[in-house]
């Protein structure tokens, strides 16, 4: 859809794409300076020769590939790991940084993507977390609410902070972590997949304040797959590829496009791959009336052989609440699911797997996949029936060859089958999990933000196996946060607001403002003026 | 190209990985030939087919025990109540036998369908009520301890015929030469049925963990038990049956105990539940679920019972016994975090 022609300089040139901006020769006005930072683990090079600087008042972007290096290169700037060679500059002096404890004392602060907060103490207690204001032996529990009010006063975000952080939600983490931040003096935060889970108002919320960050002179490391948000807020980029430094440019002068193909090393054309199933009027799976009291009500839907069928809206909307329902993992109130023809009756993930439905949840590590458990004990999971004979052993040759199967049919990159699932890659995860419904023959697949997390490679791959299932007439329905993927990949779009369907649209007559209209739940009125106009 | 540097990478970590598991299984047997080899030079008596025998029946009760201990904490759970239990399944066979005139076989089914059912009860009020394991299997070790004492007037219940002693105290391949003055000379004081029954157990234990699609749920359960819902798991089934065999085995503890002193005490078998986490714990089984093996727990067992045996026969004291066994353990699991720490 984005056909921007592809600025060849990136894969061409590589490193010499390096903007004057990007490496000056001196270190005033820098912050934080890298040079030449290399990183070896036993058998592995993490790191090479990587260059990285942060100027006071920017927000400076580090892209690449899952592996790519980035989390390490992070690590090394917050002192987990130590550098086997380079020199890290910070306000004009050279640092050793050999524990979090100390670049945090320097100023430097890092927010991690899974949030580090104490969900049983409240907001002023987790920004205080063993530096509590003392009287004598006691927390001074004034000063330390008075203190806490201050910092998150200065975000402008109306977070009460006596209140416990378990009923937070995870924008308002975040917003604890940066106050966090902010009141051990950071003049660098480092922040992780920051909105990898929030909702587009709350990811508007993060940026406001990042902005006003950036305004008081805090130095901003920006780490994040979501390309198209960075436009907003970043000023410079630095791309990492297979743990080598690639580029930095000012972002301003250079395209998603030219990123992504310095990411990858090749240019990206396609973002999504051309659909090659045709629906078809023959209904599969469809939904009537479901209802669910305080989550969803009269929720009704079809979906037809061959065709991707969108499920999208914001967060808490009711999306994945519809499919978990379906899928018999949470109660259903009211309401009927029919499947090629038949009315479905399902209390458990048992009956739903047995009658063909499959739903790959957008947690992977929490429900996906049992993490520690080797690749083929992950695959063949669901249907332990098929590998194991009358007596409920376990045919190893039949349980091995399965595993090969997938793992060729999926192309999943994993040294062995024995090898334990945490140790691979989220593509690759995903692919496992694409691979254990697979064998299990289902036929309606509930895909739950499938590509969360997952490098733009792996993505494309994703995307090419729901095509071909919907080809090979599984139905396929896609729950997604990220409308462009919602516009690429799906024929119909089924739009959700507070548990209730607005709006079901033809995918290739509709465009992300007229969804994001749904989804607030202002669809009808300009579907009317709409009708007026013509 | 991205891809390939993290295969290599991971590559590297799964090695390591599982050159650390041979050094943790060799961790855990050579220091049990260390245990061996050290007794057997500061006492004679230590290393005889005799003691030998001695260790495996003292260990018989730890490793059943410990069995069904290591398939509940598999699943994330703990299981506090098999020592009482296994005395009140001690109790009820015994009561059966001396005052419902039951045929001895039919009341150790009876005492050990006991541990079962308080098993059943354990894995309901974990699954149904959704108590943690850890409260719901405290409140049946009173309950039955409790029970115990309740039924036998806190008596021991004595006079049981010696009948009720072959299973705990009768061996197979005994070989006895009566002499010509008339005593009996041992020869080869055979397996005691005991032991026999305690391999039996472990085999068949260790069969159904490895390779049969129930083994298979059991440690998918304890991985994460959302992931194996959402896979279709009947997860309260699992959970409930590893429950109902540690009671289960308990039960059966208990009528190999009562029958080897051939008087059913309703006192035994308190803090019996800790030697067998204990032993799940040094064989290498993970409190948070989803890793260990019976073979583990088996060396766990014999570790422990070889300290206990090896200490008397050296003339230590019970009480620093006790030290040196706890310190075992904080040392064992200490290790086990030190390699699964990144």
């Amino acid at each position: 859809m984005e056909s921007r022609p592809v600025e060849p300089r990136g894969s061409v040139l590589g490193v010499a794409t390096t903007s004057t901006s990007g490496l000056p020769a001196s270190n005033a006005g820098f912050l934080l300076r890298l040079d030449n930072i290399s990183k070896e683990f036993p058998g592995v090079r993490a790191l090479s020769n990587v260059h990285f600087d942060l100027r006071p008042g920017e927000v400076h972007a580090v892209c690449g590939e899952n592996g790519a290096g980035k989390s390490t290169l992070m690590k090394i700037i917050s002192g987990v790991y130590q550098p086997s060679g380079g020199t890290i500059v910070y306000k004009g002096e050279e640092r050793h940084f050999s524990s979090t404890r100390e670049s945090e004392a320097a100023g430097i602060a890092i927010i991690h993507q899974e949030l580090n907060l104490v969900p049983h103490l409240s907001v002023a207690e987790n920004i205080y977390l063993a530096r509590e204001p003392r009287r004598g032996f006691l927390v001074d529990r004034k000063k330390l609410r008075a203190d806490a009010k201050r910092c998150l006063d200065r975000l402008g975000v109306d977070i009460n902070p006596a209140a416990p952080v378990r009923g937070l939600s995870v924008a308002q983490c975040q917003m604890v972590e940066i106050a966090k931040a902010l009141s051990l003096d950071a003049e660098v935060l480092i922040m992780d997949e920051p909105t990898s889970s929030l909702t587009e108002q709350e990811t508007r919320l993060l940026f406001k304040v990042i902005r006003d960050l950036k305004a008081s002179g805090v130095g901003i490391v920006y780490i994040s797959h979501r390309l198209d948000e960075m436009a907003e807020i970043v000023d410079r980029v630095t791309v990492l590829r297979d743990g080598r430094y690639i580029a930095t440019d000012d972002f301003g002068a250079t395209s998603i496009d030219a990123i992504v193909s310095k990411m990858v090393g090749r240019s990206l054309e396609e973002k999504f791959p051309d659909r090659t199933s045709v629906p078809s009027d023959e209904i599969i799976l469809s939904a009537e009336g479901l209802s669910r009291a305080g989550v969803f009500r009269d929720v009704s839907f079809t979906l037809r052989r061959g065709e991707i069928l969108g499920f999208a809206g914001l967060m808490g909307a009711g999306r994945t609440e519809v499919a978990r329902a379906i899928f018999g993992a949470d109660p259903l109130d009211a309401g009927t699911v029919t499947l090629h023809g038949q009315t479905l009756s399902i209390t458990s993930p048992r009956d739903a797997i047995a009658a063909g439905i499959a739903y790959l949840s957008e947690d992977r590590k929490a429900q996906g996949l049992a993490i520690k458990m080797p690749v083929d004990v992950n695959m063949t999971l669901a249907n332990m029936e098929a590998v194991s004979n009358g007596f409920g052993l376990i045919d190893f040759g039949k349980h091995a060859r399965i595993a090969k199967e997938y793992i060729d049919l999926l192309n999943i990159r994993t040294p062995s089958i024995k090898q334990p699932v945490r140790l691979l890659s989220g593509g690759n995860q995903q692919k496992i999990i694409i691979g254990k419904w697979l064998f299990r023959k289902s036929k309606v697949l509930f895909f739950d933000e499938p590509t969360r997390g997952i490098d733009v490679g792996a993505k494309l791959a994703i995307y090419r196996i729901m095509d071909e299932l919907a080809a090979e007439g599984i139905g396929v329905v896609l729950i997604s946060s990220e409308l462009p993927e919602i516009l690429g990949m799906t024929d119909r779009v089924a739009v959700f607001h507070q548990g209730r369907i607005t709006g079901v649209l033809e995918t290739k007559k509709t465009d992300q403002e007229e969804i994001m209209r749904y989804a607030s739940g202002y669809g009808r009125r300009n579907e009317e003026r709409h009708g007026r106009d013509h | 190209m991205a891809e390939i540097t993290e295969v290599s990478k991971q590559k590297s970590v799964s090695l390591s990985d599982r050159q650390k598991d041979v050094i943790q299984k060799f961790a855990a047997l050579g220091s049990l030939f260390v245990l061996i080899s050290v007794f057997s030079f500061t006492s004679s008596a230590f290393f005889t087919i005799d003691n030998g025998m001695t260790v495996a029946l003292q260990v018989t009760s730890i490793a059943l025990l410990g069995i069904g201990a290591t398939c509940v904490i598999i699943t994330g759970g703990i299981d506090l109540s098999v020592g009482s239990v296994l005395a009140l399944s001690g109790v009820v066979a015994a009561l059966a036998v001396k005052d419902y005139g039951t045929p001895i076989w039919l009341g150790m089914i009876i005492g050990i369908l006991t541990g079962s059912l308080c098993g059943w009860i354990n894995g309901f009020v974990v699954t149904r009520l959704r108590l943690p394991p850890f409260i719901a299997t405290l409140g049946m070790m009173l309950i039955a301890r409790g029970v115990a004492l309740q039924i036998t007037g806190a008596r021991a219940v004595s006079g049981l015929g010696e009948s009720f002693g072959e299973l705990g105290n009768g061996s197979f391949l005994r070989v006895v030469n009566i002499g010509d003055d008339g005593f009996p000379t041992v020869i080869f004081p055979g397996i005691p049925y005991p032991v026999i029954l305690m391999v039996v157990i472990a085999v068949a234990v260790s069969f159904m963990l490895n390779r049969s699609v129930l083994g298979r749920h059991i440690y998918a359960v304890g991985s994460n038990p959302d992931a194996a819902r959402l896979s279709g798991v009947n997860v309260s089934r699992i959970v409930s049956f590893t429950y109902v065999l540690s009671g289960t085995l308990a039960g059966l503890t208990g009528c190999v105990l009562m029958s080897r002193l051939v008087t059913a005490q309703p006192n035994e078998g308190v803090m019996y539940e800790l030697d067998a986490i204990a032993s799940a714990v040094i064989g290498g089984t993970s409190l948070i679920g989803g890793v260990g093996t019976i073979s583990g727990t088996a060396i766990g067992a014999f570790v422990i019972g070889i300290l206990r045996n090896g200490l008397n026969m050296n003339g230590v004291s019970a009480f620093t016994q006790q030290i040196i066994i706890g310190l075992v353990i904080l040392v064992t699991v200490w290790i086990d975090q030190l390699r699964n720490r990144r």
